[in-house]
């Protein structure tokens, strides 16, 4: 049946009333022939298999037109690339600000006592006042998956004096072996050693600036101890450090930790904190959930085992913002994306509209027809994920490999407590991709919404008389 | 022998040391004649009149100021403290004259003996004699506690300072029974004092009101409040009896209001006029040991 010879047929037949209800009744009659064995057809065909050839229809109809399609699949994969790779910018960032924020003191996971944080009162020490098996527990938790390091602490407050010059300090009593896996006060002595014994104190490089002690020099260390008495002591400093940040320089002195304990008149087995380093940063909740795991319940029960996320909350709450700012950007560029691709989607069912009516006059249902519609934005989502991962890889791969240096533009700044250099690297991770690419699928399947609806809508009889 | 909590990690020390209201004035008097005046006067020692502070509060200041100018004493007195840890006892020998020198050494128990601590005007030395060493108290210790009790080394500065500070008005005068059934000063005429800091004075209450009997001019209780005005901690005064000479409230206590816990101050001797001058209270003499 040609669609001009029908039309002009159907004109000349509006004129007669008679005739046209005896050419309805004919076609009726041959429509219902027709119909009769297509619709077994099509019965079969969904009972095989219809949803390959809805796929394939799909799927063909995508490249009638090669050169759209690509353009519009570009745009979408151009989409996708940008947002994987702010996302891996943006976690680089956040692994940049969580690895300085947890390496340099706190490590990523923290044990204390029940109630320690935030008061942190000297009597609070794991395990109570009969305290812990220290050696074991470090061993216990060493032994779990993805720790890297175990550190035994013992905090206090008290007064380092020096000649004249007296300065409050933070008293931290530590393990220097153990603490090089976890903090980096190691690392950043400018002067001398840790403190391996009695006697022995290292203090930050500014807190000898104002009280004007230097490497050998003698200090008088002063500090309430947990029995109500003062305990007071002289101590020569062997090491000084320099950290640079979080104000830990002007207020921080370390001993070797039994000394400390002795100093406080706190037996052996209390401490106050275990200070954990993971292997990967990412996998902090997971490992403090092990550690629990380990040496939760029995004897070293009432403790309060934490990811930096806890502990840091400050922390945590910035590289939260920084995720939900990755989320809102991802929504703006699919959320373009999806307008621009519904347009294309839109044309290509229009200039479509023909075939709409025939697949619909042959007796299509209307959920075929969306069907097919939303099998080509289905298509065009995944030919563009293709594009866009092949190129979005290696770029990522790129950029953290070879982080980009802008220390050009901008200088090393410092932000709740954590430094930032100034590089952007690219980190890996599964979420931010996988979510983009299901963004990408769904802009695709999303665009086709609208135009699917509008190709069911097509009225057969007027698109085919060219109407 | 004085120590504190550091700013950054905000270590408590046994003592609840409160956080400043200001910023402290470099280098404040003594603590321990402040305990002294606190006894002696309801806190109350010479200063320059202020137009906001109650003229009948001045008299009765002018009255004190007579007794207390250049008065030398010397006595024992007993700190008892109890806390959620632990509970101690010290025997504290106190030397002092006027408001602006004191020495008080510690002669038990044996583990502190021979800790002293000498206040000169605004500066505060500690002896330590397990290591034979002096150490000058920084400005900014002056918030912690004094030998781990419920007193910091500023606060009872504060005392002998009060006048200077704050503004003082009798907010209520006549009879009261509030202070609970065990108060001496049941139903007898007491003025109340509200003391609310000057607008730039480097001071950590928000305000202070203290019960003064009418008939001796006892004080009975102090209540030092916050900026926000939650009560932080009382001391209440009593035993009122003759020593070397003088009615005094023999016996303070202070107890914070948050913990269960509470530094009870006792004098076992006290005399006065014993003939001591400036030149008695030398590091020389801080690191004496008797």
């Amino acid at each position: 049946m040609s669609g001009t010879g029908g039309a002009r047929r159907r004109s000349g037949s509006r004129a007669l009333g008679a005739g046209r209800g005896a050419g309805r009744t004919n076609d009726g009659v041959r429509d219902g022939t027709v119909r009769d064995a297509s619709s077994g057809a099509a019965a079969r065909a969904a009972r095989k298999g219809s949803n390959r050839i809805w796929w394939r229809i799909a799927w063909r109809n995508l490249w009638r037109n090669r050169r759209r399609t690509v353009l519009t699949a570009a745009a979408l994969s151009f989409g996708f690339v940008a947002a994987v790779l702010m996302i891996a910018f943006m976690d680089g960032m956040v692994e940049e600000m969580v690895s300085n924020g947890t390496r340099v003191l706190t490590g990523q996971v923290q044990i204390h006592a029940d109630g320690y944080r935030p008061e942190r009162s000297i009597h609070d020490t794991m395990g109570g006042r009969e305290g812990i098996d220290v050696a074991g527990t470090v061993a216990a938790i060493q032994g779990v998956e993805g720790v890297g390091g175990v550190a035994p602490r013992v905090y206090g407050g008290g007064l380092v004096s020096s000649g004249d010059e007296t300065a409050g300090a933070v008293l931290m009593g530590l393990d220097p072996a153990r603490e090089e896996a976890v903090s980096r006060f190691g690392a950043s002595l400018t002067e001398g050693r840790m403190p391996s014994g009695r006697g022995e104190i290292a203090i930050g490089a500014a807190m000898a600036g104002t009280i004007g002690a230097g490497l050998g020099d003698e200090v008088v260390l002063v500090a309430p101890a947990a029995d109500g008495s003062t305990g007071n002591d002289l101590f020569a400093v062997t090491g000084i450090f320099r950290l640079g940040m979080g104000g830990y320089d002007d207020s921080y002195a370390l001993l070797e930790l039994a000394t400390l304990q002795e100093l406080m008149a706190l037996d052996a087995g209390r401490i106050h904190e275990v200070a954990i380093s993971v292997t990967r940063i990412g996998d902090s909740d997971a490992v403090a959930a092990r550690v629990a795991e380990a040496v939760g319940g029995g004897e070293a029960g009432g403790l309060a085992i934490e990811p930096w996320s806890v502990f840091l909350e400050q922390l945590h709450f910035m590289t939260s913002m920084m995720g939900a700012a990755n989320a809102i950007v991802a929504l703006m560029i699919f959320g373009m994306a999806i307008f621009g691709v519904a347009n294309t989607i839109l044309l290509a069912t229009f200039e479509r509209r023909r075939e709409f009516a025939v697949a619909r006059a042959l007796g299509s249902s209307g959920r075929a027809i969306v069907r097919i519609v939303l099998c080509e934005g289905l298509f065009l989502g995944l030919v563009s994920l293709a594009g866009g991962a092949a190129v979005a890889i290696p770029v990522v791969v790129f950029f953290h490999e070879f982080p980009l240096d802008l220390s050009a533009f901008v200088g090393t700044y410092e932000m709740v407590g954590s430094a930032m250099r100034p590089y952007l690297t690219a980190e890996y991770s599964w979420d931010g991709p996988l979510v983009s690419a299901l963004a990408l699928v769904g802009t695709g399947v999303a665009s086709a919404l609208y135009p699917a609806w509008r190709a069911v809508r097509i009225p057969p009889a007027d698109a085919l008389a060219g109407r | 022998m004085a120590t504190t909590a550091p700013a950054r990690h905000a270590f408590r020390t046994a003592a609840t040391a409160p956080t400043p209201r200001r910023s402290l004035r470099p280098g404040l008097a003594a603590a321990i004649p402040a305990i002294l005046a606190a006894l002696i006067a309801p806190a109350f020692t010479p200063a320059p009149a202020s137009a906001q502070t109650d003229p009948r509060v001045l008299e009765i200041i002018d009255e004190v100021d007579r007794l207390m100018r250049g008065e030398s004493s010397a006595g024992v007195m007993r700190m008892e403290i109890d806390t959620e840890h632990w509970s101690r006892s010290l025997e504290l020998r106190v030397w002092s004259l006027g408001t602006e020198h004191s020495l008080v050494r510690v002669e038990s128990p044996p583990r502190e003996a021979g800790m002293a601590t000498l206040m000169v005007g605004g500066e505060v030395w500690n002896y330590l004699p397990n290591v034979d060493r002096t150490i000058k108290l920084p400005p900014s210790m002056m918030l912690g506690s004094w030998m781990e009790s419920h007193f910091t080394n500023d606060d009872l500065v504060k005392e002998s300072r009060l006048i200077e500070d704050y503004d003082i008005v009798i907010s209520y005068e006549g009879p009261r029974a509030e202070e609970g059934g065990e108060e001496p000063g049941e139903g007898e005429a007491i003025w109340e004092f509200t003391l609310t800091p000057k607008p730039e004075a480097p001071v950590i209450w928000g305000r202070i009101v203290q019960e003064v009997r009418q008939s001796d001019r006892m004080p009975l209780v102090a209540r030092y409040f916050d900026e926000d005005g939650t009560l932080v901690r009382t001391m209440r005064f009593s035993d009122f009896r003759v020593l070397g000479g003088r009615t005094l409230p023999t016996r303070m206590v202070m107890e914070p209001a948050e913990e269960e816990e509470r530094t009870v101050v006792t004098y076992l001797e006290l005399d006065f006029d014993v003939g001591l001058d400036a030149g008695f209270f030398s590091l020389r003499n801080l690191r004496a040991r008797r």
